[in-house]
């Protein structure tokens, strides 16, 4: 075990985390991530368990959740794995495809709502140019927000991950914190 | 003050206000305009040519006179309409365009030199002497003719943006929006009800008409509870949709916190992007006026606008208690005497121009007469009336004018969507060819009267929600009446006097025979020559009239002579909410380092690189000038060991069978050979031969790649590299995918670099044999930790690049600084990192400009011509095959001093011209390595001219010097230290 | 605009970049006789028509799909988009 000392994207030792009324806003570092992609006529493998979505979507399994992130390709998170190699873990489980290591290519926000559905909407409304009607649970997809490209994975109703590159980790806490807080605080 | 009785004014809510100072009283629901008036306040502006006194004229967002400079201080707003200025308690608001008072403005004077001011002297009068123009004439006129001022102060509010989505956009909330959305939201449609007033209604608010034999008022606010109870509906007040963009994009701004004194925490203003499947335009119609003698005094409003006034705000403009005149062409006009009638307000009469006019109640009807002159200085006080050639005076309080109504084409012409001249109307309504699922209804659609708007909206709502799939159901109307609407084509009364057509612009009737008489016969001439339709009304109340004014002239129809359309924005937007509170550091965002904080910690100062904020130099205490800073950390690279995040080079990996094979075609350079656990600088071509990007490409596995870009290209050359996939080669087994943020990446650089590095990895020889120049890994580090190593020197130096997970990258540069102190570790950053590479001759963006070639850089033989890739045919063209300039070193000869970068070089004693010229200077810098100031550059036949004396020349700013041309490799040239 | 991704429905212009003319497909045979001359053309000659238009958009901000959008350059009409994959595909059967 190293005894290099690591930091979440938003340069802290532990996990970030606030709330702004009835949204939350947590950093979630120890999401483990590794991009899939098949090869060329290859068949998708079924990475713990999961069965990869099509196109827009994603799935949520008990220990793993995969979602599209384009023809043939998908991102695959573990929580619980952010020290780890998870490339190599999922390499074991995938065999015969292309997977690049991406835990520390992104960084996790979860934004909760403690109100339902209609507090996440209102805050897609101020950040992004996706239908929140578009992207119910189970819908995942990629987009601009402030000059920035994130992922939008819509875990339920109550429940939206916000995953960005981890260089713009401040710039996008920033802007979900503005936005939540003109709207619930 | 004075008000009338009802009105949909809180007489409970009194809000007090100043206006120039001094302090007035209003209501809640009071606009600024109503609240003046209501105070007996008619004047409240200058004209922006003859500074002519102005009242208010209009009751909503197409105001041309009532231009008020709101709130004070940095949030001092100029040319604010009073007629849409919610008001709110502690409101100030100050008048403009005059020097002195409101009341005694000195350009005053302006008006009694009117003859001077005619359309287009501008540009007659100020034409000579030349010179004077930008000393003279131009400062004085625009002191003098110019609305409100800009408070020069940052704005010190908030903004905001937001996307919004629906099936049906309703544009207005009159009759018609409110019926076209109860429509689409009894259907179940997702519909957002935009009007840019703050409390819905439309004209129905204003007049007087029942519906269900109650107050119109009473269906208004039943509609308002049905939607706002609807999931599906979103209401938005006080937003005003001011542009139709492709595909069902609309652009509305809601004014979030205008009507309070400040937004507080909150937000000012947001821009909203609206994408609608499909939107009905309910925005109404805006009533013209009869241009005649005289016609721009206070207490001469449009009709409308004053039964507005009367209705909704219970007051009235002029002398309280003197007899109020009406003069129209038509029905509608009569109106207003009836409502004015209702209230009790003594009234003069009716002047219509027809002579066959029918009186709707107990009034004087002035028939086949018109109004042909007024007086009154601050405000009208007397006006005459002329019928069979006969002028009589009489003494009013106030004048309503009725010309007709013209739909609100506005946004339905966004998409050179030309209106269409309707005779029967005598107005022109939205044509066919408007923007695609835009649907025009009620006033808009030339329906103005109350039960035709209400049932023209709910026949647009159905015909948009069928248009996708959605069936409406039936909705049942109140019952309505539709007011007499007969009215003659009588545009203005003809006069010796000024009868003024644009009221903002000063622009007269007489102004546009002038642009006639000199051959101004376009629409489009008329407007540029007289300014009509310009400023921030966009000519709302006179562009149909002046039109119908240059059709008399001419004696075309008014068809014929054409119409005008509009671009976006319907009303003004302010830059800041298009800004959308992008601003200052938010404007765009910045990508941090992972060993950001620690260099903030050690002081650094900081460079923006793209979108990445770069640590600059790392300036210890006691250095007072940058150079000791960056000659220090500089020195410490080429005699020990310098540290430096390199974390924003692109980094692509690439994997796949065919992946060797695709990036053999992507790189000119032969990338196939490669070996596993080999690196290889390469270079990238852009199509058409040139130059466009470079850097080191490894191979960690048989089909696996990790390609680095410049820091600047790294989104660019993914891009292309997706393309020469996607487009070029879709049969190639190949996956890429970014994963520059993954890895901090940290350059180790010197010649300890090794003795550092073989101080914190786990169990790797990294002696020269075991991993040379060129080797790569992956391997672990400080017990177990997963990176990769590249032995790779951009400083010219033996130097290593040492990759981890980008949440180690600040523990790790730590680490170094620790485990390096004995050997004199020192943090570098990108000025340091220059000059390295200057000194090494190591081309950057400075000299990949898109504009050079791989010869240019002494690399022409990288350019493999054994296979196909990317720009190799276009490389070996004539033109760029004959390019001779070639990459050189530059020292000053002589005493030494800084070789300006950007300076063109000749031989000496050449003449400074085009044709002389040999290339440039491309880099410069101060070498703590050669002792003294060094540059790169092209030179023509560089390469064979070492040792020869040119000039570097700036001519803008008047440099020369004297450079020796020696080889762009300072530091040792051999290229000894980094195979060392 | 809205470019009417063939896999994810309508998608905001914004969250694209756009390269241009479609014929940037057809790259020459770099070995055929005259190839410079048909790079030459290949690189640098487009027809810019008022009117029906087939033209390269990638999905940056988006799926990284390369697209072929037919669009009426004076409309503004988007006529119909495919990925660029299945443009080859065809193209090859």
């Amino acid at each position: 075990m190293t005894d290099l000392t690591p930091v979440t994207a938003l340069g802290d030792a532990t996990a970030r985390q606030a709330r702004f009324g009835a949204l939350r806003l947590a950093e979630r570092p120890d999401v483990g991530l590794a991009s899939l992609a098949l090869r060329k006529g290859g068949s998708a493998p079924a990475p713990f368990g999961l069965v990869l979505p099509g196109p827009g979507k994603a799935v949520f399994g008990e220990k793993a959740s995969a979602y599209w992130t384009g023809p043939d390709q998908w991102m695959i998170e573990v929580p619980g794995q952010g020290t780890g190699d998870f490339a190599a873990a999922l390499r074991e489980v995938a065999p015969g495809v292309s997977i690049t290591e991406q835990t520390d290519g992104f960084t996790v926000f979860e934004v909760t709502s403690d109100s339902g559905g209609a507090s996440i909407d209102a805050l897609m409304a101020k950040l992004v140019n996706v239908d929140p009607a578009a992207l119910g649970p189970g819908r995942a997809t990629r987009t601009g927000l402030h000059h920035m490209t994130v992922f939008l994975v819509r875990r339920s109703q109550d429940r939206l991950d916000v995953i960005a590159m981890r260089s713009f980790a401040r710039a996008l806490w920033h802007a979900l914190s503005v936005a939540a807080e003109r709207l619930e605080g | 003050m004075t008000r009338l009785t009802g009105g949909l004014i809180d007489r409970d809510t009194p809000l007090d206000f100043t206006f120039n100072g001094r302090s007035y009283t209003g209501f809640a629901g009071d606009t600024l305009a109503s609240a003046l008036m209501a105070n007996g306040v008619d004047l409240v502006g200058r004209s922006f040519k003859y500074h002519r006194p102005r009242g208010v004229f209009a009751a909503g967002s197409e105001e041309p006179n009532a231009l008020v400079t709101l709130r004070e201080g940095a949030r001092a707003e100029p040319n604010t309409r009073a007629t849409v200025a919610e008001l709110y308690a502690g409101l100030t608001a100050r008048s403009q365009n005059h020097v002195g008072t409101l009341e005694r403005d000195l350009l005053a004077v302006n008006d009694l030199l009117s003859p001077m001011f005619a359309a287009g002297f501008y540009y007659k009068t100020f034409m000579w002497p030349r010179a004077f123009w930008e000393k003279l004439y131009e400062p004085a006129i625009r002191r003098a003719a110019g609305l409100g001022a800009l408070s020069l102060e940052p704005d010190p509010d908030a903004y905001d943006k937001g996307f919004l989505h629906c099936d049906l956009l309703v544009i207005g909330a009159g009759a018609a929006g409110l019926a076209a959305a109860l429509t689409a939201g009894r259907a179940g449609a997702r519909v957002i009800l935009a009007d840019e007033d703050f409390r819905p209604g439309g004209r129905l608010l204003s007049e007087s008409d029942l519906l269900d034999e109650a107050p119109a008022s009473d269906w208004v606010a039943a509609v308002h509870a049905e939607l706002a109870a609807l999931p599906n509906v979103r209401i938005m007040p006080r937003t005003t949709v001011f542009g139709v963009y492709d595909h069902g994009i609309y652009g509305a701004v809601e004014r979030v916190a205008d009507h309070l004194p400040t937004p507080g925490d909150g937000v000012r203003q947001t821009l909203w992007r609206i994408t609608a499947k499909r939107a009905v335009l309910a925005a109404g119609a805006i009533e013209r006026h009869i241009p005649f003698a005289d016609n721009d005094r206070p207490g001469i409003l449009l009709a409308g606008a004053m039964r507005a006034y009367a209705n909704r705000w219970a007051t009235l403009p002029g002398r309280a208690g003197a007899p109020v005149a009406v003069f129209t062409n038509g029905d509608d006009g009569h109106r207003t005497a009836l409502d004015l009638r209702a209230k009790g307000v003594p009234l003069l009469g009716v002047v219509d121009t027809r002579e066959h006019a029918q009186a709707f109640g107990d009034y004087e009807v002035f028939r086949g007469a018109t109004v042909t002159g007024t007086r009154g200085r601050r405000g009208v006080t007397a006006i005459e009336i002329t019928r069979g050639g006969k002028a009589k005076w009489h003494d009013v309080g106030a004048l309503a004018v009725a010309g007709g109504w013209n739909p609100n084409v506005h946004l339905a012409s966004h998409h050179r969507g030309r209106p269409v001249w309707n005779p029967d109307l005598l107005a022109f309504v939205p044509g066919a060819d408007g923007p695609r699922g835009l649907f025009p209804a009620g006033a808009a659609a030339g329906q103005g009267g109350t039960g035709a708007a209400l049932a023209d909206g709910v026949r647009a709502a159905t015909a948009a929600l069928a248009d996708i799939g959605v069936t409406a159901p039936e909705v049942t109307l109140p019952a309505a009446t539709d007011f007499a609407s007969a009215q003659a084509a009588f545009w203005h009364v003809p006069g010796k006097r000024r009868a003024w057509v644009d009221f903002q612009n000063d622009v007269t009737v007489k102004d546009i025979t002038l642009a006639h008489n000199e051959n101004m016969r376009s629409v489009e001439h008329l407007k540029r020559w007289t300014t009509l339709g310009m400023a921030t009304d966009q000519g709302k109340t006179a562009n149909i009239s002046a039109l119908a004014v240059m059709a008399e002239i001419t004696g075309r129809t008014i068809p014929e002579t054409g119409t005008t359309v509009f671009r976006p924005p319907y009303t003004g937007v302010s830059l800041s909410v298009l800004g959308g509170g992008d601003t200052g550091k938010h404007f765009r965002p910045e990508r941090l380092t992972p060993t950001h904080d620690w260099a903030a910690a050690q002081g650094a100062t900081f460079t923006e690189v793209g979108a990445w904020l770069r640590a600059q130099m790392f300036p210890r205490a006691g250095e007072d000038h940058w150079r000791t800073t960056v000659d220090r950390e500089a020195r410490a690279v080429r005699s020990a060991v310098g540290i430096c995040d390199v974390t924003t080079l692109g980094k692509i990996d690439v994997q796949g069978t065919d992946a060797a094979e695709f990036l053999n075609r992507v790189y000119a350079n032969m990338m196939a050979t490669l070996k596993v656990g080999r690196v290889r600088y390469g270079l990238m071509l852009r199509e058409d031969g040139h130059l466009y990007d470079d850097g080191t490409c490894a191979r960690l596995g048989e089909d696996h790649f990790v390609v680095t870009t410049t820091t600047a290209n790294a989104g660019p050359v993914y891009r292309n590299m997706e393309f020469a996939h996607q487009c070029l080669w879709p049969e190639l087994d190949v996956q890429m995918i970014s994963t520059t943020d993954a890895w901090a990446q940290i350059a180790v650089a010197g010649p300890k670099s090794r003795t550092l590095l073989e101080r914190i990895v786990d169990d790797t020889d990294l002696s020269n044999e075991a991993f040379p120049f060129m080797a790569c890994a992956e391997l672990t580090i400080c017990d177990g930790l997963r990176a990769r190593l590249f032995r790779i020197s951009f400083s010219g130096e033996l130097a290593y690049e040492l990759a981890v997970p980008a949440r180690y990258g600040a523990a790790l540069m730590a680490r170094l600084m620790e485990a390096g102190e004995d050997l004199g570790v020192t943090p570098y950053g990108t000025e340091a990192l220059g000059v390295l590479r200057i000194e090494k001759g190591h081309a950057t963006g400075a000299e990949i400009t898109g504009q050079t070639t791989a010869s240019m850089l002494g690399l022409g033989k990288m350019v493999s011509v054994k296979k196909d890739s990317i720009g190799a045919v276009m490389s070996r063209r004539e033109g760029l095959a004959a390019e001779a300039r070639r990459l050189v070193g530059l020292k000053p000869v002589g005493d030494d001093a800084p070789i300006p970068a950007g300076s063109h070089l000749f031989i000496k004693g050449a003449s400074r011209t085009l044709e002389t010229d040999q290339g440039w200077v491309t880099s410069a810098c101060y070498s703590p390595g050669v002792g003294s100031h060094i540059a790169l550059g092209y030179l023509e036949h560089g390469d064979t001219r070492m040792g020869e004396v040119i000039v570097a020349a700036n001519p803008l700013e008047g440099q020369e010097m004297a450079v020796e041309v020696v080889s762009p490799h300072f530091v040792d040239p051999e290229g000894v230290r980094l195979r060392d | 605009m809205l470019i009417p991704h063939p896999l994810l429905g309508p998608r905001d212009a914004q969250e694209f970049t756009y390269l241009g003319d479609a014929t940037l497909l057809d790259r020459p045979d770099p070995d055929a006789p005259g190839a410079e001359a048909a790079f030459c053309d290949y690189v640098f000659l487009r027809d810019n028509p008022a009117g029906v238009h087939r033209e390269l958009w990638f999905h940056e901000q988006g799926d990284r799909s390369w697209l072929v959008v037919t669009r009426d350059t004076v409309t503004h009409e988007i006529l119909g988009a495919e990925l660029v994959r299945d443009v080859r595909a065809g193209a090859r059967t």
